[in-house]
Protein backbone atom coordinates (compact mmCIF):
# COMPACT_ATOMS: atom_id res chain seq x y z
CA UNK A 1 0.00 0.00 0.00
CA UNK A 2 2.57 2.09 1.16
CA UNK A 3 4.79 1.70 -2.36
CA UNK A 4 1.50 2.20 -4.48
CA UNK A 5 0.95 5.48 -2.76
CA UNK A 6 4.57 6.79 -3.37
CA UNK A 7 4.60 5.60 -6.87
CA UNK A 8 1.37 7.51 -7.59
CA UNK A 9 3.05 10.63 -5.70
CA UNK A 10 6.20 10.07 -8.45
CA UNK A 11 4.38 9.39 -11.25
CA UNK A 12 1.98 12.58 -10.43
CA UNK A 13 4.35 15.03 -9.38
CA UNK A 14 6.96 13.93 -12.14
CA UNK A 15 4.61 13.72 -15.31
CA UNK A 16 2.82 16.57 -14.33
CA UNK A 17 5.63 18.97 -13.58
CA UNK A 18 7.35 17.77 -16.52
CA UNK A 19 4.21 18.27 -18.99
CA UNK A 20 3.85 21.87 -17.81
CA UNK A 21 7.15 22.85 -17.46
CA UNK A 22 7.78 21.74 -21.12
CA UNK A 23 4.48 23.27 -22.78
CA UNK A 24 5.65 26.48 -24.42
CA UNK A 25 3.34 28.33 -27.39
CA UNK A 26 4.71 26.87 -30.65
CA UNK A 27 4.88 29.28 -33.24
CA UNK A 28 4.97 28.21 -36.72
CA UNK A 29 6.14 31.33 -38.06
CA UNK A 30 2.62 32.00 -39.63
CA UNK A 31 1.63 35.40 -39.36
CA UNK A 32 -1.85 34.67 -38.99
CA UNK A 33 -1.59 32.83 -35.64
CA UNK A 34 -2.78 33.63 -32.70
CA UNK A 35 -0.47 33.10 -29.37
CA UNK A 36 -2.79 32.77 -26.54
CA UNK A 37 -1.27 32.95 -23.24
CA UNK A 38 -0.01 29.65 -22.06
CA UNK A 39 -2.78 27.87 -19.72
CA UNK A 40 0.19 27.01 -17.23
CA UNK A 41 0.93 30.29 -16.28
CA UNK A 42 -2.06 29.72 -14.46
CA UNK A 43 -2.07 26.95 -12.45
CA UNK A 44 1.35 24.40 -11.82
CA UNK A 45 1.83 21.81 -9.94
CA UNK A 46 5.45 20.74 -8.90
CA UNK A 47 7.09 18.41 -6.60
CA UNK A 48 9.45 18.95 -4.04
CA UNK A 49 10.61 18.19 -0.92
CA UNK A 50 13.58 17.04 1.44
CA UNK A 51 15.66 14.19 2.32
CA UNK A 52 18.09 13.62 4.65
CA UNK A 53 20.60 9.87 4.89
CA UNK A 54 23.25 9.41 7.92
CA UNK A 55 25.43 7.86 9.95
CA UNK A 56 25.29 8.15 13.74
CA UNK A 57 27.70 6.02 15.79
CA UNK A 58 27.83 6.61 19.58
CA UNK A 59 29.74 3.97 22.29
CA UNK A 60 26.88 1.65 22.37
CA UNK A 61 25.38 1.88 18.69
CA UNK A 62 26.74 2.53 15.22
CA UNK A 63 24.12 2.89 12.24
CA UNK A 64 23.29 4.08 9.46
CA UNK A 65 19.68 5.63 9.20
CA UNK A 66 17.33 7.81 6.70
CA UNK A 67 16.19 10.33 9.06
CA UNK A 68 13.88 12.10 6.59
CA UNK A 69 12.51 12.07 3.27
CA UNK A 70 9.44 14.11 2.28
CA UNK A 71 8.32 15.10 -0.83
CA UNK A 72 6.33 18.03 -0.99
CA UNK A 73 3.70 19.10 -3.49
CA UNK A 74 2.68 22.28 -4.52
CA UNK A 75 -0.07 23.13 -6.50
CA UNK A 76 -0.64 27.00 -7.28
CA UNK A 77 -4.21 28.06 -8.91
CA UNK A 78 -3.66 31.96 -9.81
CA UNK A 79 -1.60 34.38 -8.17
CA UNK A 80 -3.50 33.95 -4.89
CA UNK A 81 -4.32 30.52 -4.36
CA UNK A 82 -1.82 27.60 -3.28
CA UNK A 83 -2.23 23.90 -2.20
CA UNK A 84 0.46 22.16 -0.07
CA UNK A 85 1.47 18.93 1.47
CA UNK A 86 4.33 17.28 2.86
CA UNK A 87 4.63 13.38 3.52
CA UNK A 88 6.69 12.63 6.20
CA UNK A 89 8.53 8.85 5.53
CA UNK A 90 11.15 7.94 8.10
CA UNK A 91 12.69 4.80 8.72
CA UNK A 92 14.89 4.40 11.75
CA UNK A 93 15.79 1.29 13.76
CA UNK A 94 13.78 -0.75 11.57
CA UNK A 95 10.94 0.62 11.55
CA UNK A 96 9.27 2.49 8.30
CA UNK A 97 6.98 5.36 9.10
CA UNK A 98 4.76 7.71 6.64
CA UNK A 99 2.66 10.59 8.32
CA UNK A 100 1.38 13.43 6.64
CA UNK A 101 3.19 16.56 7.73
CA UNK A 102 0.87 18.80 7.07
CA UNK A 103 -1.74 19.62 4.32
CA UNK A 104 -3.41 22.20 3.49
CA UNK A 105 -4.55 25.35 1.33
CA UNK A 106 -3.88 28.91 1.14
CA UNK A 107 -5.67 32.01 -0.45
CA UNK A 108 -4.59 35.64 -0.74
CA UNK A 109 -7.66 37.75 0.13
CA UNK A 110 -5.62 40.99 0.15
CA UNK A 111 -2.80 42.82 0.83
CA UNK A 112 -1.37 40.86 4.18
CA UNK A 113 -3.70 38.58 4.69
CA UNK A 114 -3.67 35.13 3.98
CA UNK A 115 -6.18 32.67 4.88
CA UNK A 116 -5.48 29.00 5.09
CA UNK A 117 -6.86 25.87 6.16
CA UNK A 118 -6.26 22.44 6.88
CA UNK A 119 -3.46 20.69 8.51
CA UNK A 120 -1.67 23.79 8.96
CA UNK A 121 2.19 24.11 10.33
CA UNK A 122 1.82 25.45 13.40
CA UNK A 123 3.74 29.04 13.77
CA UNK A 124 4.80 28.59 17.49
CA UNK A 125 8.48 29.93 17.49
CA UNK A 126 10.61 29.69 14.70
CA UNK A 127 12.00 26.15 14.60
CA UNK A 128 9.30 24.24 13.56
CA UNK A 129 7.42 26.04 11.06
CA UNK A 130 10.38 27.53 9.01
CA UNK A 131 13.83 25.77 9.91
CA UNK A 132 12.85 21.99 10.49
CA UNK A 133 13.74 20.80 7.08
CA UNK A 134 16.82 18.62 7.05
CA UNK A 135 18.44 21.22 4.50
CA UNK A 136 17.27 23.96 6.36
CA UNK A 137 17.93 22.98 9.82
CA UNK A 138 21.81 23.63 9.92
CA UNK A 139 22.25 20.75 12.62
CA UNK A 140 21.53 17.10 12.03
CA UNK A 141 18.71 16.89 14.13
CA UNK A 142 16.28 19.10 15.64
CA UNK A 143 17.15 20.43 19.04
CA UNK A 144 16.06 18.83 22.49
CA UNK A 145 12.11 19.35 22.83
CA UNK A 146 11.65 20.80 19.74
CA UNK A 147 11.24 17.94 16.98
CA UNK A 148 8.42 15.27 16.32
CA UNK A 149 8.84 12.69 18.78
CA UNK A 150 8.04 13.65 22.11
CA UNK A 151 8.75 17.56 21.80
CA UNK A 152 7.16 19.36 23.77
CA UNK A 153 5.63 22.09 21.01
CA UNK A 154 2.80 21.48 18.63
CA UNK A 155 4.03 20.92 14.82
CA UNK A 156 0.86 20.77 13.41
CA UNK A 157 -2.42 20.57 13.17
CA UNK A 158 -5.98 20.44 11.58
CA UNK A 159 -8.02 24.18 11.85
CA UNK A 160 -7.93 27.60 10.09
CA UNK A 161 -5.26 30.30 9.96
CA UNK A 162 -5.00 34.14 9.32
CA UNK A 163 -1.22 35.40 8.41
CA UNK A 164 0.58 37.94 6.58
CA UNK A 165 3.36 40.09 6.48
CA UNK A 166 2.88 43.98 6.86
CA UNK A 167 5.29 46.87 6.26
CA UNK A 168 5.62 49.21 9.18
CA UNK A 169 8.00 51.98 8.09
CA UNK A 170 11.31 50.52 8.19
CA UNK A 171 9.86 47.65 10.08
CA UNK A 172 7.96 44.85 9.03
CA UNK A 173 5.58 42.80 11.16
CA UNK A 174 4.94 39.44 10.83
CA UNK A 175 2.20 37.98 12.00
CA UNK A 176 -0.04 34.65 12.55
CA UNK A 177 -3.46 34.02 14.49
CA UNK A 178 -4.86 30.39 14.60
CA UNK A 179 -7.53 27.98 15.77
CA UNK A 180 -7.22 24.13 15.93
CA UNK A 181 -8.25 21.24 17.27
CA UNK A 182 -5.67 21.40 19.71
CA UNK A 183 -3.92 18.60 22.11
CA UNK A 184 -5.11 16.32 24.01
CA UNK A 185 -4.38 15.19 27.87
CA UNK A 186 -3.08 12.00 28.78
CA UNK A 187 -4.77 10.99 31.67
CA UNK A 188 -2.81 7.69 32.04
CA UNK A 189 -5.44 5.59 31.40
CA UNK A 190 -3.60 4.29 28.23
CA UNK A 191 -0.27 4.63 29.97
CA UNK A 192 0.28 5.80 33.62
CA UNK A 193 4.21 6.75 32.76
CA UNK A 194 3.11 9.42 30.67
CA UNK A 195 0.13 10.83 32.46
CA UNK A 196 -0.25 14.60 32.14
CA UNK A 197 1.81 15.00 29.04
CA UNK A 198 0.14 16.31 26.18
CA UNK A 199 -0.36 14.65 23.17
CA UNK A 200 -0.08 16.66 19.76
CA UNK A 201 -1.15 13.90 17.36
CA UNK A 202 -4.76 14.45 17.05
CA UNK A 203 -6.50 14.33 14.06
CA UNK A 204 -10.15 13.87 16.05
CA UNK A 205 -11.11 16.37 18.40
CA UNK A 206 -11.56 14.97 22.28
CA UNK A 207 -13.79 18.27 23.45
CA UNK A 208 -15.31 21.05 21.65
CA UNK A 209 -12.90 23.36 22.99
CA UNK A 210 -10.34 24.87 20.59
CA UNK A 211 -6.97 25.71 20.32
CA UNK A 212 -6.19 29.32 19.86
CA UNK A 213 -2.43 30.77 19.00
CA UNK A 214 -0.59 33.16 17.82
CA UNK A 215 2.74 34.35 16.75
CA UNK A 216 3.79 38.23 16.56
CA UNK A 217 7.27 38.50 14.47
CA UNK A 218 8.79 42.05 14.90
CA UNK A 219 11.98 42.22 12.02
CA UNK A 220 12.57 45.79 13.02
CA UNK A 221 16.02 46.80 10.98
CA UNK A 222 14.97 47.53 7.49
CA UNK A 223 16.76 44.97 5.80
CA UNK A 224 15.05 42.04 7.40
CA UNK A 225 18.44 40.96 8.89
CA UNK A 226 16.61 40.71 12.66
CA UNK A 227 13.11 38.70 14.13
CA UNK A 228 12.09 38.70 17.35
CA UNK A 229 8.89 36.43 17.36
CA UNK A 230 6.41 36.16 20.57
CA UNK A 231 4.48 32.97 20.49
CA UNK A 232 1.21 32.38 22.73
CA UNK A 233 -0.77 28.94 22.77
CA UNK A 234 -4.04 28.11 25.14
CA UNK A 235 -5.94 25.10 24.93
CA UNK A 236 -7.82 22.91 27.16
CA UNK A 237 -6.85 19.69 26.21
CA UNK A 238 -9.23 17.72 28.45
CA UNK A 239 -11.88 14.88 28.13
CA UNK A 240 -15.25 16.33 28.07
CA UNK A 241 -15.79 13.51 30.61
CA UNK A 242 -14.35 11.34 33.27
CA UNK A 243 -11.83 8.41 31.87
CA UNK A 244 -13.07 6.80 35.04
CA UNK A 245 -16.75 7.29 34.86
CA UNK A 246 -18.48 4.21 35.92
CA UNK A 247 -16.03 3.52 38.47
CA UNK A 248 -16.94 4.58 42.15
CA UNK A 249 -13.18 4.74 43.20
CA UNK A 250 -11.71 7.27 40.67
CA UNK A 251 -15.00 8.56 38.85
CA UNK A 252 -14.19 11.86 40.90
CA UNK A 253 -11.33 12.73 39.00
CA UNK A 254 -12.08 14.67 36.09
CA UNK A 255 -9.89 16.38 33.23
CA UNK A 256 -12.30 18.50 31.07
CA UNK A 257 -11.10 21.82 32.98
CA UNK A 258 -7.49 21.16 32.55
CA UNK A 259 -6.23 24.22 30.91
CA UNK A 260 -2.50 24.31 28.51
CA UNK A 261 -0.94 27.54 28.01
CA UNK A 262 2.55 27.64 26.07
CA UNK A 263 4.52 30.42 25.65
CA UNK A 264 7.51 31.29 23.56
CA UNK A 265 10.41 33.64 22.44
CA UNK A 266 12.62 32.96 19.01
CA UNK A 267 14.93 35.19 17.69
CA UNK A 268 16.98 35.05 14.35
CA UNK A 269 19.90 37.17 13.39
CA UNK A 270 21.33 36.70 9.89
CA UNK A 271 23.69 38.84 8.39
CA UNK A 272 26.61 39.02 5.60
CA UNK A 273 29.40 40.91 7.99
CA UNK A 274 32.19 42.19 5.42
CA UNK A 275 34.63 42.44 8.13
CA UNK A 276 34.63 38.74 8.95
CA UNK A 277 34.26 37.68 5.17
CA UNK A 278 31.15 35.96 5.74
CA UNK A 279 27.49 35.17 6.92
CA UNK A 280 26.07 34.94 10.80
CA UNK A 281 23.53 32.88 11.45
CA UNK A 282 21.93 33.23 15.08
CA UNK A 283 19.20 31.28 15.97
CA UNK A 284 17.52 30.66 19.15
CA UNK A 285 14.39 29.73 20.77
CA UNK A 286 12.56 29.64 24.97
CA UNK A 287 10.03 27.63 25.38
CA UNK A 288 7.49 27.22 28.46
CA UNK A 289 4.54 24.74 28.92
CA UNK A 290 2.49 25.47 31.69
CA UNK A 291 -0.61 22.51 32.27
CA UNK A 292 -2.69 23.07 35.24
CA UNK A 293 -2.52 20.89 37.90
CA UNK A 294 -4.55 17.68 38.30
CA UNK A 295 -4.74 14.66 40.04
CA UNK A 296 -3.52 11.25 38.31
CA UNK A 297 -3.18 7.68 39.36
CA UNK A 298 -0.10 6.04 40.75
CA UNK A 299 0.20 2.99 38.47
CA UNK A 300 -0.08 -0.39 40.43
CA UNK A 301 -1.49 1.17 43.59
CA UNK A 302 -4.54 0.33 44.43
CA UNK A 303 -5.05 1.80 47.51
CA UNK A 304 -7.42 4.61 47.94
CA UNK A 305 -5.75 6.83 50.36
CA UNK A 306 -2.19 6.60 48.52
CA UNK A 307 -2.84 5.87 44.96
CA UNK A 308 -3.08 9.54 43.94
CA UNK A 309 -0.36 11.56 42.99
CA UNK A 310 -0.26 15.70 41.68
CA UNK A 311 2.84 17.76 40.44
CA UNK A 312 3.69 21.17 38.78
CA UNK A 313 3.23 20.12 34.99
CA UNK A 314 5.45 23.02 33.61
CA UNK A 315 8.28 21.91 31.04
CA UNK A 316 10.86 24.36 29.18
CA UNK A 317 12.67 23.92 26.07
CA UNK A 318 15.11 26.12 24.65
CA UNK A 319 18.40 26.37 22.06
CA UNK A 320 20.61 28.43 21.17
CA UNK A 321 22.73 28.27 17.53
CA UNK A 322 25.43 29.55 15.88
CA UNK A 323 26.61 29.24 12.60
CA UNK A 324 29.48 31.21 10.46
CA UNK A 325 30.26 30.20 6.59
CA UNK A 326 32.91 32.46 5.57
CA UNK A 327 30.89 32.99 1.78
CA UNK A 328 33.42 36.08 0.87
CA UNK A 329 36.45 33.76 1.17
CA UNK A 330 38.52 33.57 -1.86
CA UNK A 331 38.83 30.20 -1.55
CA UNK A 332 36.29 28.00 -3.67
CA UNK A 333 36.12 25.55 -0.70
CA UNK A 334 36.62 27.11 2.20
CA UNK A 335 33.42 29.19 0.80
CA UNK A 336 31.44 26.58 0.88
CA UNK A 337 32.51 25.12 4.73
CA UNK A 338 30.13 26.53 7.50
CA UNK A 339 31.22 25.86 11.19
CA UNK A 340 27.76 25.56 13.32
CA UNK A 341 27.67 25.11 17.57
CA UNK A 342 24.18 24.63 19.48
CA UNK A 343 23.17 24.14 23.12
CA UNK A 344 19.76 22.92 23.60
CA UNK A 345 18.01 21.86 27.05
CA UNK A 346 14.88 20.17 27.37
CA UNK A 347 13.13 19.56 31.02
CA UNK A 348 10.04 17.93 31.89
CA UNK A 349 7.61 18.79 34.89
CA UNK A 350 9.33 17.56 37.92
CA UNK A 351 7.22 15.06 40.07
CA UNK A 352 5.70 13.44 36.88
CA UNK A 353 6.47 10.11 35.73
CA UNK A 354 7.88 11.32 32.84
CA UNK A 355 9.99 13.81 34.69
CA UNK A 356 13.38 14.54 32.97
CA UNK A 357 16.47 16.86 32.70
CA UNK A 358 18.39 16.92 29.49
CA UNK A 359 21.35 18.83 27.53
CA UNK A 360 22.94 18.55 24.94
CA UNK A 361 25.95 20.82 23.32
CA UNK A 362 26.07 20.18 19.34
CA UNK A 363 29.32 21.08 17.11
CA UNK A 364 29.17 20.59 13.33
CA UNK A 365 30.99 21.59 10.01
CA UNK A 366 29.31 21.66 7.11
CA UNK A 367 29.64 21.17 3.53
CA UNK A 368 27.67 22.96 0.70
CA UNK A 369 27.35 21.29 -2.76
CA UNK A 370 25.03 23.65 -3.86
CA UNK A 371 22.55 26.26 -1.40
CA UNK A 372 20.43 23.21 -1.15
CA UNK A 373 22.86 20.09 -0.33
CA UNK A 374 24.95 19.87 2.52
CA UNK A 375 27.19 17.45 3.99
CA UNK A 376 26.95 17.67 7.76
CA UNK A 377 29.67 16.22 10.08
CA UNK A 378 28.78 16.61 13.62
CA UNK A 379 29.85 15.54 16.97
CA UNK A 380 26.86 15.98 19.91
CA UNK A 381 27.56 15.87 23.61
CA UNK A 382 24.11 14.98 25.31
CA UNK A 383 23.71 14.51 29.38
CA UNK A 384 20.74 13.96 31.16
CA UNK A 385 18.61 11.84 33.45
CA UNK A 386 16.16 10.18 31.13
CA UNK A 387 12.35 10.48 31.16
CA UNK A 388 11.01 7.39 33.60
CA UNK A 389 13.68 7.71 36.48
CA UNK A 390 11.72 10.38 38.99
CA UNK A 391 11.72 10.46 42.20
CA UNK A 392 8.83 8.77 42.38
CA UNK A 393 9.54 5.87 40.11
CA UNK A 394 12.67 5.13 41.57
CA UNK A 395 11.26 4.87 45.35
CA UNK A 396 11.54 8.07 46.35
CA UNK A 397 15.19 8.96 45.34
CA UNK A 398 15.28 12.78 44.04
CA UNK A 399 16.77 13.50 40.22
CA UNK A 400 19.38 15.15 42.06
CA UNK A 401 20.70 12.51 43.90
CA UNK A 402 21.30 9.97 40.83
CA UNK A 403 24.15 9.83 38.30
CA UNK A 404 23.32 11.85 35.14
CA UNK A 405 23.82 10.06 31.73
CA UNK A 406 26.59 11.28 28.92
CA UNK A 407 25.86 10.28 25.82
CA UNK A 408 28.24 11.09 22.77
CA UNK A 409 27.51 10.63 19.43
CA UNK A 410 29.57 11.42 15.99
CA UNK A 411 27.18 11.93 12.75
CA UNK A 412 27.42 12.23 9.24
CA UNK A 413 24.63 13.03 7.35
CA UNK A 414 23.71 14.68 3.79
CA UNK A 415 20.61 16.97 3.28
CA UNK A 416 18.96 17.53 0.45
CA UNK A 417 16.39 20.65 -0.81
CA UNK A 418 14.57 18.32 -3.81
CA UNK B 1 9.09 32.58 35.95
CA UNK B 2 7.58 36.16 36.32
CA UNK B 3 10.47 37.55 35.84
CA UNK B 4 10.53 36.11 32.47
CA UNK B 5 7.40 36.90 31.73
CA UNK B 6 7.89 40.62 32.82
CA UNK B 7 10.57 41.07 30.81
CA UNK B 8 9.21 39.50 27.51
CA UNK B 9 6.62 41.87 28.23
CA UNK B 10 9.06 45.16 28.31
CA UNK B 11 10.07 43.59 25.40
CA UNK B 12 7.75 43.22 23.38
CA UNK B 13 6.41 46.89 24.70
CA UNK B 14 9.91 48.37 23.14
CA UNK B 15 9.69 46.92 20.01
CA UNK B 16 5.68 47.70 19.44
CA UNK B 17 7.03 51.66 20.30
CA UNK B 18 10.11 51.34 18.05
CA UNK B 19 8.24 50.00 15.31
CA UNK B 20 5.26 52.93 15.43
CA UNK B 21 8.03 55.16 16.00
CA UNK B 22 9.27 54.34 12.85
CA UNK B 23 6.24 53.98 11.17
CA UNK B 24 5.72 57.40 11.19
CA UNK B 25 8.58 58.06 8.93
CA UNK B 26 8.93 57.53 5.56
CA UNK B 27 9.42 54.52 3.86
CA UNK B 28 10.84 55.64 0.62
CA UNK B 29 13.87 53.43 1.18
CA UNK B 30 11.78 50.36 1.45
CA UNK B 31 9.71 51.23 -1.94
CA UNK B 32 12.85 51.79 -3.53
CA UNK B 33 14.75 48.21 -2.92
CA UNK B 34 15.22 46.31 -5.81
CA UNK B 35 13.81 42.68 -6.50
CA UNK B 36 18.00 41.36 -6.15
CA UNK B 37 18.10 43.21 -2.55
CA UNK B 38 15.03 41.77 -1.39
CA UNK B 39 16.05 38.79 -2.69
CA UNK B 40 19.66 38.99 -0.91
CA UNK B 41 17.35 40.04 2.21
CA UNK B 42 14.83 37.27 2.91
CA UNK B 43 15.91 34.21 1.78
CA UNK B 44 18.85 33.67 3.44
CA UNK B 45 17.37 34.37 6.83
CA UNK B 46 16.35 30.59 6.57
CA UNK B 47 18.43 28.97 3.83
CA UNK B 48 20.90 29.86 1.37
CA UNK B 49 20.30 32.05 -1.80
CA UNK B 50 18.91 30.22 -4.72
CA UNK B 51 20.44 31.01 -8.16
CA UNK B 52 17.75 32.08 -10.45
CA UNK B 53 18.27 29.79 -12.90
CA UNK B 54 17.16 26.77 -10.67
CA UNK B 55 13.91 27.13 -11.45
CA UNK B 56 11.38 28.87 -14.56
CA UNK B 57 9.47 31.45 -14.57
CA UNK B 58 6.34 29.25 -13.73
CA UNK B 59 8.20 27.66 -11.21
CA UNK B 60 9.29 30.64 -9.10
CA UNK B 61 5.42 32.11 -9.69
CA UNK B 62 4.91 29.10 -7.81
CA UNK B 63 8.00 28.85 -5.29
CA UNK B 64 7.69 33.11 -4.60
CA UNK B 65 3.81 32.08 -3.51
CA UNK B 66 5.04 29.30 -1.22
CA UNK B 67 7.47 31.47 0.50
CA UNK B 68 5.59 34.35 0.59
CA UNK B 69 2.85 32.24 2.58
CA UNK B 70 5.79 30.52 4.69
CA UNK B 71 7.64 33.36 5.79
CA UNK B 72 4.68 36.29 5.47
CA UNK B 73 6.99 38.24 3.13
CA UNK B 74 4.59 41.11 1.88
CA UNK B 75 3.19 41.32 -1.15
CA UNK B 76 5.13 43.62 -2.60
CA UNK B 77 8.35 41.60 -1.70
CA UNK B 78 6.91 38.56 -2.94
CA UNK B 79 6.40 40.16 -6.35
CA UNK B 80 9.63 41.98 -6.43
CA UNK B 81 11.78 39.07 -5.88
CA UNK B 82 9.53 36.74 -8.01
CA UNK B 83 10.30 39.38 -10.93
CA UNK B 84 13.65 39.25 -10.20
CA UNK B 85 13.84 35.78 -10.77
CA UNK B 86 12.19 35.45 -13.50
CA UNK B 87 14.31 38.14 -15.16
CA UNK B 88 17.44 36.79 -13.86
CA UNK B 89 16.92 33.57 -14.69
Amino acid sequence: MIRKIILLILVMGIGKSYAQDTKEPQNDGTATEVVTPPKEEKSHFMLRGFAQFGLDASSDNVEFNMTSFNPVILYRQGDRFLFESELEMEYMSNEFSLNLGYASASYIITKGVTVKVGKILIPFGEFGEKLHPSWVNRMADAPLGLGHDGGMLPMADIGVELRGGLQMGKSKLSYSIYCVNGPRLKDGTMGQEEAGMLSWENMNDNNKNKALGARIGILPLSNSSLEIGFSGYYAKPGNSTSPYAGDSMNMDLNYKDVTALLTAIDLSYVKQIAPLKGVIDIKGQYNMSDVSNATYLKPGDTNRLTNRYTFTNSSTAYYAQLAYRPTMAGNKILKNIEVVGRYSVYNTPVGSLWESTQSQISLGLNYWFSWRTVLKVGYQMSDGVPAGMSGMSMGGASMSSMSTSTVNTFQIHLAMGL
Amino acid sequence: MNKIKVITGLMFSVLIATIFTQSCTTSKMIEQKSGAQLWGENCIRCHNMPSPADFTDVQWATIGLHMQDRVNLTDAEAKKIVDFMKSAN
